[in-house]
């Protein structure tokens, strides 16, 4: 009985945890992922270290505008299918990363996700099928539940993979790190 | 002689660099499977277009695989079929008695820029709307201008893209629909890719030399158009001159297509195709209409699909076996792609 007990709460727990993977909603009913961080560095290093950030993904995020305390970038991200150790794309998801510093917080938040699906061309090559997209809040048809339920799913499990590294970066001076490994070490002299 | 070698080593050292900062796309792994059911009104097969050849029959398809790997600035595709569509129904095989299989890609690719690639091997053809793969088309059955027109090229191209709105290929090429070359890389080929608003997307396309018939040019304009979310407007004409007035083609096919549902998309293919004139013997048209449906659920989609054709020529057959100026078909397809 006890152990009936400790499965019970175990896939409750486990029930939680599956459902606290997605996405919460502001309060325009859109998704958006929100972070504050705290006990960070000076405002000027903070904003320093988001544009080098944004920068460092030239092809896939752009920065929009910029003031000496926030920055905003428009990004995309592509959803894969993996079969074993293979995959391919599916889609590619869009989105806005909003970040404002403060002395020694920033807070950052990513919404306006829109989907848009790939599909094989000629030459077996996946490609974005149109170029109208679709907000990843709204309500799919029976028919297509599952597979949109599985992009949703996976769109959150790039932006958090994504908020992680946004917050490597700014939490260290990239720009210093780059400098040291680009130095030349002589061995001719002690 | 030695300043030469230096720039060449100068560029592939250049290039070794920038290929080291991009980093390895996983193996990609991907192909289709599908199966058909079809019924032709004149109870025995009809209409002379590829494919979905079979009446009264619940038949196959091609099951298809593909691979596609990239690493750094190279990448490559190998893409192959099994089954009636891949294989007896496909140019190549045929030739080899449809015991074999078919090769639909298998091509190289290096970028060396962002703008400019280079492609070789053998691809899925630049010319006309629909293609093999029952996963690139949205009607399952053909149309007369892809029957017609080539279906594969082997050859080597150039690809410069002047922005995401205007591109240039130019190529050389076999002979159509052949591994290997029988006259020589005997082919011309060009495609200006433009985009003039979001959503539209226009080729335009040239190829002139070896074909199976012959040698002979064709000009072709390929074009679709996303108006709305629920529309899209698709068109396909072709003009197809062999050499020395020994025939030809010329042909237009509109596709519009509405989405009526979240997964179910409504389309119709309206066709004119005609054979040129050869000498004193007159060419023969055709106007086929074709009403399919897509009812997709994943990876799934169902296609239900109902064609009439017409020719004044009467090349059809009726119920009884005598000549007819109509002909119609409906089926049934699934088609599966992972």
């Amino acid at each position: 009985m006890p152990y009936k007990t400790i499965l019970f709460f175990l896939l409750i727990a486990l029930k939680v945890s599956a459902q606290q993977k997605q996405f919460s909603v502001d309060d325009n009913g859109k998704f958006i992922y929100y972070e504050v961080v705290e006990k960070a560095a000076g405002k000027d290093s903070l904003m320093l270290r988001a544009k080098a950030f944004v920068e460092s993904y030239n092809k896939t995020l752009k920065r929009q505008n910029s003031t000496d305390s926030s920055i905003t970038a428009k990004g995309v991200m592509v959803i894969d299918k993996t079969i074993l150790v293979a995959s391919h794309p599916t889609g590619e998801v869009s989105f806005t990363l909003n970040c404002e510093a403060r002395d020694k917080k920033y807070r950052f938040w990513l919404t306006d996700f829109e989907y848009i699906p790939y599909g094989r061309d000629r030459y077996s090559n996946y490609v974005p099928t149109t170029k109208i997209a679709t907000p990843l809040e709204k309500t799919p048809g029976k028919l297509s539940a599952g597979e949109w339920k599985d992009i949703v799913e996976a769109a959150y499990s790039k932006t958090v993979n994504f908020a992680e590294r946004l917050k490597k970066a700014l939490s260290s001076y990239q720009t210093e790190k780059r400098q040291i490994k680009g130095e030349t070490i002589s061995t001719k002299k002690w | 002689m030695k300043k030469f070698l230096t720039a060449i080593f100068s560029i592939a050292s250049t290039t070794c660099a920038l290929a080291q900062e991009t980093p390895s796309s996983p193996l990609e792994f991907s192909g289709s499977v599908d199966t058909y059911y079809k019924y032709d009104f004149a109870k025995r097969s009809n209409i002379p277009t590829s494919f979905v050849s079979d009446h009264n029959s619940v038949s196959l398809g091609m099951i298809d695989l593909a691979l596609k790997k990239k690493t750094g600035k190279a990448s490559f595709v190998g893409e192959i079929s099994f089954g009636p569509r891949g294989q007896t129904q496909s140019i190549p095989d045929a030739a080899a008695n449809g015991s074999s299989f078919h090769i639909q890609n298998l091509y190289i690719n290096y970028d060396f820029t962002d703008n400019f690639s280079m492609t070789a091997g053998y691809m899925g053809t630049f010319i006309g709307y629909e293609v093999i793969s029952p996963v690139g088309n949205f009607n399952y059955s053909t149309s007369y201008l892809f029957t017609n027109g080539p279906f594969q090229n082997a050859g080597i191209k150039a690809t410069y893209k002047f922005s995401d709105k205007v591109s240039l290929m130019a190529g050389l090429f076999n002979d159509w629909n052949l591994y290997s070359a029988t006259r020589g890389v005997s082919s011309i080929g060009g495609q200006l890719m433009v985009s003039p608003v979001e959503g539209w997307t226009a080729y335009l396309n040239v190829l002139s030399g070896a074909d199976p018939y012959g040698y002979g040019t064709i000009e072709d304009l390929t074009t679709s158009y996303q108006i709305s979310k629920a529309f899209k407007l698709g068109l396909n004409a072709a003009n197809y001159d062999m050499a020395d007035d020994a025939g030809g083609y010329a042909g237009v096919a509109l596709y519009p297509q509405v989405a009526v549902a979240d997964a179910v998309t409504i389309g119709l293919r309206g066709e004119y195709f005609k054979y040129k004139d050869v000498g004193a013997v007159k060419g023969t048209s055709y106007t086929g209409v074709t009403l399919t449906a897509n009812i997709k659920s994943g990876g799934l989609t169902f296609i239900p699909e109902v064609r009439l054709d017409h020719n004044g020529d009467k090349p059809f057959v009726n119920k009884t076996g005598g000549v007819a100026p109509n002909a119609g078909q409906f089926s049934l397809a699934a088609v599966y792609a992972f």
